[in-house]
C-alpha cells in the first residue's frame, strides 16, 4: 500500500466515523425530541407518539427475555435468567411520521403459568409469539398460542411469529418455508430472528410498529384495555397521535 | 407422529438428558456446545458466597468485621454442640436475626429444618425418587433447560454439567416424583439452588420438601397449579400497602402496577435474585427460624426503605426496574440495617394483626400422599399440553383477571349490574375517552364470555359482587387510622364516567366501617358535572394553577342515614405508630391535622383544593359521593 493510499483510507475512515458520529447525535436528538413530544404536547412536536402494549409468548426457552432484552437494551446474556410470572419493560421505535411507544410484556414460558398469561395478553395491540428454529414442538406450541390469542385477544391484534436463535441454522428443525406459509395462512407477520445475533430484532418491532393502527378510532382504539396512564398528558399521548 | 413414536421421542429425550447428568463434565469432553459454557473469569472477581461479578470487587469486609463473624462463630459453635436446650432457644432468636456466620449456615440451616430428622425417616427415599424420576419424570426438559441458565454466575454452576449442576438436576428431578402435584415449577430451581450452594445433594432433597410441605413455609402452595398462595399473600400485600403506605399504593395504581408484576419472586423464591445474595441469606435465615411472616414483612419492609425514590419514578417500566433489577445490584442499605427495620416491620404488622395471612387452607397442602408414584398419562408423558384448562387454572384465570380490573377496571366491574350501566354507557358516548371505556367494558366482556377462558356470561354479577365483597373486606382493616380510601379513589381514578353511581361502595364502607374516622369523599373533573346531582353547589371551572381554591359543601346532616360517628375525627395518637410520611392521607377523608378536629356545627365543611383539576365534589347524607380524579401531581387535600 502506498503513502497516499494509505492517507486516503485513513481519511475516508475518518470521514466513516464522522457520519457515524453525527447519526448517533442525530439519533440522540431524536430520542430528545421524543420525549419532549411525550411530555409537552403543546411544545410543537414534530411526531406523534402512540402508545401500544405488546405481548411476549411461547414456550419456555425459545429466547422471549432475550428479544426482548435485545431490543430493549442491545444485550444477549447466553444465560437469561428464566422469567417467573412475567416482565415489563418499554421501548419506543421512530417510524416517519410517529413515534410508537411499546409497552412490552414478557410472559413465563412454563405451562403452569399459562393461567397468568390473559392478564398479560388482554387489551394487548400486538403480540410476538415465539418458537425455537431447532425445535418443532415450540412451533406447534406457537401455532396454539396463535389460536389463543385469536380467540381470546382484542380482534384486532397484531400477531407477529418470530422464529427465534436463527444463529443456530445448522441444528434446524422447523423450515422457513413451513413457518412463512403457516403466517401467510393465518395473517401473522413472520420473521426469522437471533436474539444472539441480533438480526431481525428491530425488524421485527418495527414491522409491527408499522402494522398498527395509528389513527384514532381504528381497530378499536388504542389503549384498549392496555394499561391506563395515570398521568393526564400521558393519557394523552396513549390516546395517540395528536 | 403417532402416539407410540411421539412416546418412544418423549422418553429417548428423557433418557438423553439424564445421561448427561450422570456423566457428568469429565466425561463429555469435546460434546458440550461453546454456548452452554462460558469461560471461567479469575477468582478475583467471586465473591465470597461464590457469585462471579464482571469487575474486580471492591474490599468491602473489613477486619473489624471478620473479627466479629469470627466470634461469632466461636459462640454459635457452642450453641451448636447444645442445640435442644433452653438456652439456645432463648438466644437463637437474637443470634439469628444478627446472621448466622456463613461458615455454620449450612449446620444451622439443617437444624432450623430438621432436615437429618426427615431424611432418616425416609431412608433411601430420595435414590428411589431419582430412579424414578429417570423413567417417568415429565419435567426432565423444563428442568433441564432451567438448570443451564440457574446462577450461572456463580462458581458452582458455572459449567456445564458441573457437580452441582448434576445435583441441582438430580434434586428437582427426584423432587418431581416426589411431589406429584407440583411436578417441577419453575422457580424452585432457585430455592434448590441456593440449598445447593450449602448442602450435599440428599440434604437439599429433604430440605426443598421441607420447604415445600412443612406448614412453616408450605411453598406447595405457591408452586401448584393456579397458584393458590399467590394470590392469598399478593390480597394480603395489598392489604399491608393499602393501611400502611396508601400513597406509595397510589403511586402504583395509578400506573396500573400491580404487586404481581414486582413482587412476584419475593414471594416464589423468598428474595432470591431480587436482593443482594447477602441480605438474601440473612432473610432466609429468619425465614427459616421464624416462617412465612418473615415473607410478608420483608415485602413490607423493602418498599417502606425505598418508598421516596420509588415516589420518584414517573413510569411503570422505571419502577419495576427498580425494585427488581436495582435492588438486586444494590440494595442501598446495610445488611445490618435492613434487618433491624426488618424486625420492625415484623413488630408494626404484629400490632396491626397484619404479620400473618393466616393458616394456608387445605386447597394450599398437598392432597396426595408425598413420595408415592403416581404414573403420568400419556399426554404428560408426550409433554402434550392440555387443550384446555382445567377448573383450578379456569378459576386462577379468572382470578387473575378480576385482580387486574380491581386496578384497572374497578369502577367497570363495581358498577356494571344493571340499569345503571345503561345510564352509565348513555354518559360515555358524550366524550371521547369514554368511548375508550366502554370499549374496556366490551373487551372484557367478551373476555369474560369467551368459552375458552371458562367464564361464563353470567358471571358478570358475580364478578362485581366479589369485587365488591373484597373491596370492602379490605376497608374493614382499613378503618382505624388512615381515612383514606385511596384504594377505591385509585381504582376509580382511571374511570371518570360511572359518577352516577350513587351507592357508590365508597360512602358505604364509610358508614360500615367501624365509624372512626373514615369518611369517602372523592372529587370530579369537569366534565362529569354535567351530570351531578342537585345537592352539588356549583362551582366555576378552570381556576389559576397557582391560586389555591376553596370550594364550599353544604352537608346535609342525616342521623339516620348517616352516623355522625364516622365523621368524628381519628385520635392523632394513632398515627405516630409509624414514620413522618404515613401522617398524611392521600386522599380526603376527616383527619386531625387542622380544623377538621372541630366538626362544623352547621355541617358545613371547607375543602381547600390545590389544584385547576379538582372541580366540585357532590356530598349527600353527609358523606361525599361523587369520585375525585387524582391524575395529576397533587394528592393532598386538606380538610378546614
Amino acid at each position: 500500500m502506498t503513502y497516499t493510499q494509505t492517507i486516503d483510507s485513513f481519511c475516508e475512515m475518518k470521514r466513516l466515523a464522522r457520519s457515524l458520529a453525527s447519526m448517533f447525535v442525530r439519533g440522540r436528538a431524536m430520542a430528545t425530541s421524543r420525549t419532549g413530544a411525550a411530555q409537552r404536547p403543546n411544545g410543537a412536536p414534530q411526531t406523534k407518539v402512540c402508545q401500544f402494549k405488546l405481548v411476549l409468548l411461547g414456550e419456555s426457552a425459545v429466547g422471549k427475555s432475550s428479544l426482548v432484552l435485545r431490543f430493549v437494551k442491545g444485550q444477549f446474556h447466553e444465560y437469561q435468567e428464566s422469567t417467573i410470572g412475567a416482565a415489563f419493560l418499554t421501548q419506543t421505535v421512530c417510524l416517519d411520521d410517529t413515534t410508537v411507544k411499546f409497552e412490552i410484556w414478557d410472559t413465563a414460558g412454563q405451562e403452569r403459568y399459562h393461567s397468568l398469561a390473559p392478564m398479560y395478553y388482554r387489551g394487548a395491540q400486538a403480540a410476538i409469539v415465539v418458537y425455537d428454529i431447532t425445535n418443532q414442538d415450540t412451533f406447534g406450541r406457537a401455532k396454539n398460542w396463535v389460536k389463543e390469542l385469536q380467540r381470546q385477544a382484542s380482534p384486532s391484534i397484531v400477531i407477529a411469529l418470530a422464529g427465534n436463535k436463527s444463529d443456530l441454522a445448522a441444528k434446524r428443525m422447523v423450515e422457513f418455508e413451513e413457518a412463512q406459509a403457516y403466517a401467510d395462512e393465518n395473517g401473522l407477520l413472520f420473521m426469522e430472528t437471533s436474539a444472539k445475533t441480533a438480526m431481525n430484532v428491530n425488524d421485527i418491532f418495527l414491522a409491527i410498529a408499522n402494522k398498527l393502527p395509528k389513527s384514532e378510532g381504528v381497530g378499536g382504539g388504542p389503549a384498549a384495555g392496555a394499561r391506563r396512564l395515570g398521568d393526564a398528558e400521558q393519557q394523552r399521548s396513549s390516546s395517540c397521535c395528536k | 407422529m403417532n402416539e407410540e413414536a411421539l412416546l418412544a421421542r418423549a422418553s429417548e429425550e428423557r433418557e438423553r438428558i439424564f445421561q448427561r447428568y450422570e456423566r457428568g463434565r469429565e466425561n463429555l469432553v469435546g460434546q458440550i456446545d461453546p454456548w452452554e459454557d462460558p469461560e471461567f473469569e479469575e477468582y478475583h472477581k467471586t465473591d465470597r458466597y461464590g457469585f462471579i461479578h464482571d469487575e474486580r470487587l471492591p474490599q468491602k469486609t473489613g477486619s473489624q468485621k471478620v473479627n466479629i463473624e469470627v466470634e461469632r462463630e466461636k459462640k454459635w459453635v457452642k450453641m451448636l454442640g447444645n442445640w435442644d436446650t433452653s438456652a439456645t432457644k432463648e438466644k437463637l432468636h437474637r443470634r439469628i436475626y444478627k446472621g448466622i456466620p456463613n461458615s455454620l449456615r449450612i449446620k444451622v440451616w439443617c437444624k432450623l429444618m430438621d432436615v437429618n430428622k426427615v431424611k432418616s425417616a425416609n431412608p433411601g427415599k430420595f435414590q428411589e425418587m431419582l430412579k424414578l424420576a429417570k423413567l417417568w419424570s415429565t419435567d426432565v426438559r423444563q428442568i433441564d433447560s432451567d438448570v443451564n441458565r440457574q446462577f450461572r454466575e456463580h462458581q458452582f454452576y458455572r459449567e456445564r454439567y458441573s457437580e452441582k449442576q448434576c445435583s441441582l438436576f438430580n434434586v428437582l428431578c427426584a423432587y418431581s416424583m416426589y411431589n406429584s402435584e407440583v411436578g417441577y415449577c419453575q422457580g424452585m430451581s432457585g430455592l434448590a439452588g441456593v440449598l445447593l450452594m450449602y448442602m450435599d445433594e440428599e440434604d437439599a432433597f429433604w430440605a426443598l420438601a421441607v420447604l415445600l410441605s412443612d406448614k412453616k413455609y408450605a411453598m406447595h402452595g405457591l408452586y401448584i397449579e393456579g397458584f393458590p398462595k399467590l394470590t392469598r399473600f399478593l390480597e394480603h400485600h395489598d392489604k399491608i400497602l393499602t393501611k400502611f403506605m396508601p400513597k406509595l399504593k397510589h403511586h402504583f395504581d395509578k400506573f396500573g402496577l400491580d404487586a404481581i408484576l414486582y413482587s412476584l419472586k419475593w414471594f416464589f423464591v423468598c428474595f432470591v435474585e431480587r436482593v443482594p445474595f447477602s441480605l438474601c441469606l440473612r432473610v432466609w435465615d429468619i425465614y427459616l427460624l421464624d416462617g412465612e411472616r418473615v415473607v410478608t414483612a420483608m415485602a413490607y419492609n423493602i418498599l417502606k426503605l425505598h418508598k421516596k425514590a420509588i415516589m420518584k419514578l414517573n413510569d411503570m417500566d422505571l419502577i419495576v426496574n427498580y425494585i427488581q433489577v436495582k435492588l438486586h445490584k444494590d440494595f442501598g442499605f446495610e445488611d445490618d440495617f435492613v434487618i433491624y427495620q426488618l424486625e420492625r416491620s415484623m413488630d408494626e404488622l404484629k400490632r396491626a394483626k397484619l404479620d400473618y395471612p393466616g393458616q394456608p387452607p387445605p386447597t394450599e397442602l398437598p392432597k396426595r400422599q408425598l413420595g408415592i408414584f403416581v404414573e403420568p398419562d400419556k399426554k404428560q408423558k408426550i409433554g402434550q399440553r392440555a387443550e384446555n384448562f382445567s377448573e383450578t387454572e379456569k378459576q386462577a384465570r379468572a382470578t387473575v383477571i378480576l385482580r387486574e380490573r380491581g386496578i384497572s377496571y374497578n369502577d367497570t366491574v363495581l358498577t356494571g349490574t344493571g340499569a345503571t350501566v345503561n345510564s352509565i354507557q348513555g354518559n360515555l358516548l358524550k366524550r371521547e375517552k369514554a368511548e375508550m371505556e366502554l370499549h374496556e367494558l366490551r373487551v372484557s366482556q367478551s373476555d369474560t364470555v369467551s368459552e375458552h377462558s371458562g367464564v361464563a356470561a353470567g358471571m358478570r354479577c358475580d364478578d362485581s359482587v366479589s369485587a365488591l365483597g373484597s373491596r370492602r373486606s379490605l376497608a374493614d382493616t382499613s378503618v382505624t387510622s388512615t381515612a383514606d380510601l385511596s384504594v377505591f379513589s385509585s381504582g376509580r381514578s382511571h374511570a371518570p364516567d360511572n359518577s352516577l353511581d350513587t351507592h357508590s361502595n365508597v360512602s358505604d364502607d364509610a358508614t360500615g366501617s367501624d365509624g372512626s374516622g373514615i369518611c369517602g369523599l372523592s372529587i370530579q373533573r369537569a366534565p362529569s358535572t354535567t351530570h351531578s346531582t342537585p345537592r352539588a353547589t356549583p362551582h366555576p371551572p378552570s381556576v389559576s394553577p397557582l391560586s389555591d381554591d376553596i370550594v364550599r359543601i353544604h352537608v346535609t346532616y342525616n342521623p339516620l342515614a348517616a352516623s355522625p360517628s364516622h365523621l368524628t375525627p381519628i385520635n392523632p395518637s394513632k398515627y405516630k405508630g409509624y414514620n413522618d410520611e404515613h401522617h398524611k392521607p392521600v386522599s380526603l377523608g376527616f383527619y386531625p391535622s387542622n380544623g377538621a378536629m372541630n366538626l362544623p356545627s352547621d355541617n358545613r365543611i371547607r375543602i381547600q383544593v390545590p389544584s385547576e383539576e379538582l372541580l366540585t365534589p357532590v356530598v349527600d347524607s353527609g358523606r361525599i359521593i361523587t369520585q375525585r380524579f387524582i391524575d395529576h401531581r397533587s394528592e393532598m387535600y386538606d380538610l378546614k
